[in-house]
């Protein structure tokens, strides 16, 4: 509880610093989402227990996903980067053109899949490069879809309060999230689906 | 006295009405008296509603019993660059399901930046026997299977156009739903599908439309596929070329050549998506006849372009990235004598140092040397305000004047000044000017120019400008025909939007994103104008969770006959009367 009191404080100092450069973006469906990077005690998370560390590691327009590379930035990042979320403004058709063709050029890598909730037939896409483990993924998704996502450590819990994450494969099966490692994850995985836990 | 109005039979008056043709004039016709209102509204057979939220279906539907051609646009224009959040809305289902059974004879569906499901698709398909043009503009929600009952059902189908949409590509077989008696097909745009079509189907269904003029093609299309089909379809007006790319070989040059040279009424060109330069001269045959060109995804470097523009000189539009530089602009410039607009887009826009050499000088070119020029979106890393006084001087015309510095917040790179004078100059000089975006270091004074002579901007986009509430007053207090009004990551606040309440019932939409707009302020808002719809758009939790002089995080401000809608998704909040009595 005492994480839930940290993580308040933090977003209400954020909020009421008021200047366009501090403004924290929200980790939307189709922009890269921010890398708040984290750690998650515990068994599961929700969208208050998020401590929001340094404000330098968010992301800024697609970035590796080594955590060497987060680092890095932390040093050479000013606050004015932190706003350049969905900048400049040109169309995700091209966007993504061009950051296909950096890709290639090993410099602005993205892999975006879409993510279905239960029950609604509307997906949201997520940039899974954003993130650097399965912990930072789980976090994006509690608070993007408004639930609670068990960890795959978790022993499983028959429940229809909670979620777990699955993911369709390049066989078409869809398979448990966490069962391999985050890179082999990246190299088979096509869309991803939060399930309730008590179907599982 | 009703004598006088009634003295033109009332079938003398509808053919009469059928001349006037725009929304406005329709409008005003209406408003003469209660039976012109009356007969108007029985014979309008166009409908536009730039706000699916601003009227609801059955309020249409109750006032325009036989409507055949309706456009619906739903998400505000900067979802474009993701700035709204996915399930915001824009579901078009409700509309289609009530004029399925209003409207049976409705031939044309326009949706841009809508949600339309495969469901809606099947609706549309089974509902609408003389559907003749669909147009789904940058919308999704949808797959291919949605495709394929349009595909098999619509046998009046002309037009289908998915321009720029996000669809879900099961399989390219939807094609082959065309039966094959169908033939009238007439222009087909498919860019933006991801996986390959079945090339059988399609040419089958090329070869056996007659009236086949316009045909945009998706990146899977090979380069000898193409030829085949300019063979099939050598009246096309409109092509995009899908990838143009294969490795090179003379022979399938020569066949693609002798194909697009068939083309001899070919006016516009798109695609181009991963080129392969050596086969571009296959298009010179036809370039003197261009009047369009799109390049806007083709890695083409700056001699190949000014290679091909110098052969257009019938150019009236061209979309290119900056790998044109400044030389190429400057080709285009002495070229292009009928070039109306032009968009340059940046091929790197994630770094800080330029990759390419182009700078204010191009635009410069051009505003001198093409008078007719009166559109511009131009990316660009540096700019002057002697520069943008002079692209000012030369070219009043300017309609749609879109300038995007990279850098946010960068100033003049010759003096360090803001840009305030040089748009101050645009606004000025260009007495027609009804689109304006601004970019760059700008202080509330060039909000002042632009509120002073802004007179007739009907849309303006505004990101990372101003310092405080005084530059939003400017625009609001100024701007007489301002209707839309978009700004993302400025210091404006409460203060100037509810000075200026009444100004936002006269505007289609207010667009406020990373600003400094209290919750509070939103409140007041919505329980003031009950003709607008507040919408607060918060991620981070209902806004009663942080304290009232806290910012939202976007702020959409719509006007609206229907009042709030009932399809918000969870981080969406109509601030109305009771918005300070709901709870989540």
């Amino acid at each position: 509880m005492g994480r839930k009191a940290a993580a308040h404080s933090s977003s209400s100092s954020i909020d009421s610093s008021n200047h366009p450069d501090h403004h924290l973006p929200s980790p939307t469906a189709s922009s890269s989402s921010s890398s708040l990077s984290r750690k998650i005690n515990g068994n599961y998370c929700n969208s208050l227990s998020i401590t929001r560390t340094d404000l330098s590691t968010d992301l800024r327009l697609g970035l590796s996903i080594s955590t060497s590379h987060h680092s890095d930035l932390s040093s050479t990042s000013t606050p004015r980067e932190q706003a350049l979320i969905n900048w400049p403004p040109i169309k995700s058709i091209l966007r993504s053109t061009l950051a296909g063709r950096a890709a290639d050029n090993r410099r602005h890598p993205s892999l975006f899949v879409k993510v279905y909730l239960e029950g609604i037939p509307i997906g949201r896409k997520l940039n899974l490069f954003d993130h650097d483990g399965y912990s930072a993924l789980i976090s994006s998704l509690c608070l993007m879809f408004k639930t609670t996502i068990l960890c795959p450590e978790n022993n499983h819990v028959h429940s229809d309060k909670y979620h777990v994450l699955t993911y369709e494969d390049q066989e078409g099966d869809w398979m448990l999230v966490g069962d391999v490692p985050w890179e082999i994850f990246l190299t088979t995985v096509k869309r991803l689906k939060i399930t309730r836990a008590d179907r599982c | 006295m009703p004598k006088r109005a009634n003295s033109f039979p009332e079938e003398v008056l509808e053919y009469v009405f059928s001349f006037i043709q725009t929304d406005q004039d329709r409008s005003s016709i209406s408003t003469v008296c209660k039976s012109w209102y009356e007969i108007e509204r029985w014979c309008r057979r166009r409908i536009f509603i730039g706000n699916c939220y601003a009227v609801s279906p059955r309020m249409l539907i109750r006032r325009f019993p036989d409507v055949r051609s309706i456009e619906l646009k739903g998400k505000p224009h900067f979802a474009d660059f993701n700035l709204v959040p996915e399930g915001w809305g824009g579901y078009v289902y409700p509309w289609i399901a009530a004029m399925a059974s209003a409207y049976p004879w409705l031939e044309e569906i326009k949706l841009k930046r809508m949600v339309v499901t495969d469901e809606t698709l099947e609706l549309i398909a089974k509902s609408f026997k003389n559907m003749k043009l669909l147009v789904l503009s940058s919308c999704e929600g949808f797959s291919t299977d949605g495709l394929a009952a349009i595909a098999a059902n619509c046998r009046n189908l002309r037009e289908l156009d998915l321009h720029e949409s996000d669809v879900e590509d099961l399989s390219g077989h939807w094609l082959s739903h065309f039966p094959d008696t169908y033939t009238s097909l007439v222009s087909l745009n498919i860019a933006c599908l991801g996986s390959e079509l079945s090339f059988s189907a399609l040419e089958r269904l090329v070869a056996r439309c007659p009236n086949l003029r316009s045909l945009r093609l998706n990146r899977s299309v090979p380069l000898d596929r193409l030829a085949n089909l300019l063979r099939l379809a050598p009246r096309l007006t409109d092509l995009g070329t899908g990838a143009y790319s294969a490795e090179w070989r003379p022979d399938v040059f020569a066949i693609l050549s002798r194909a697009i040279s068939g083309c001899k009424e070919l006016k516009s060109l798109s695609g181009f998506w991963d080129v392969v330069p050596s086969y571009l001269p296959a298009i010179y045959s036809i370039c003197p006849g261009l009047t369009s060109l799109n390049l806007s995804y083709a890695t083409i470097q700056s001699p190949a372009l000014v290679k091909l523009v110098s052969q257009c000189p019938n150019l009236q539009r061209l979309w290119v990235l900056d790998y044109i530089e400044d030389v190429g602009l400057d080709a285009l410039a002495e070229s292009c004598k009928d070039l109306r607009e032009l968009r340059v887009f940046p091929s790197d826009p994630f770094v800080v140092e330029p990759n390419v050499s182009l700078t204010e000088q191009g635009l410069i070119s051009v505003s001198e040397g093409c008078p007719k020029l009166h559109s511009v979106l131009y990316f660009c890393r540096q700019m002057s305000n002697d520069a943008l006084i002079t692209i000012a001087r030369n070219q009043p015309n300017f309609t749609c004047f879109r300038l995007c510095i990279i850098e946010p917040k960068i100033p003049d790179y010759l003096t360090l000044q803001p840009f305030d004078v040089g748009f101050g100059a645009i606004v000025e000089n260009c007495k027609n000017l009804r689109r304006l975006s601004v970019s760059g270091l700008l202080t509330d004074q060039a909000f002042d120019y632009i509120g002073t002579y802004g007179k007739k901007l009907e849309m303006l986009s505004i990101a990372f400008a101003g310092d405080s509430d005084l530059g939003l007053h400017h625009i609001l207090s100024g701007c007489d025909n301002l209707r839309k009004l978009e700004i993302r990551d400025c210091p404006f606040g409460d203060k100037a939007l509810l000075a200026n309440a009444a100004k936002l019932e006269t505007m289609r939409s207010l667009w406020m994103s990373s600003c400094s707009v209290s919750y509070g302020a939103c409140k007041l808002l919505g329980q003031r104008l009950p003709r607008l719809n507040v919408e607060v758009i918060d991620e981070r939790g209902h806004p009663e969770s942080r304290p009232e002089n806290s910012p939202v995080e976007k702020l959409y401000i719509y006007r609206s006959v229907a009042g709030p809608r009932f399809d918000m998704p969870g981080f969406v909040w109509t601030m109305d009367e009771d918005s300070a009595l709901r709870v989540t």
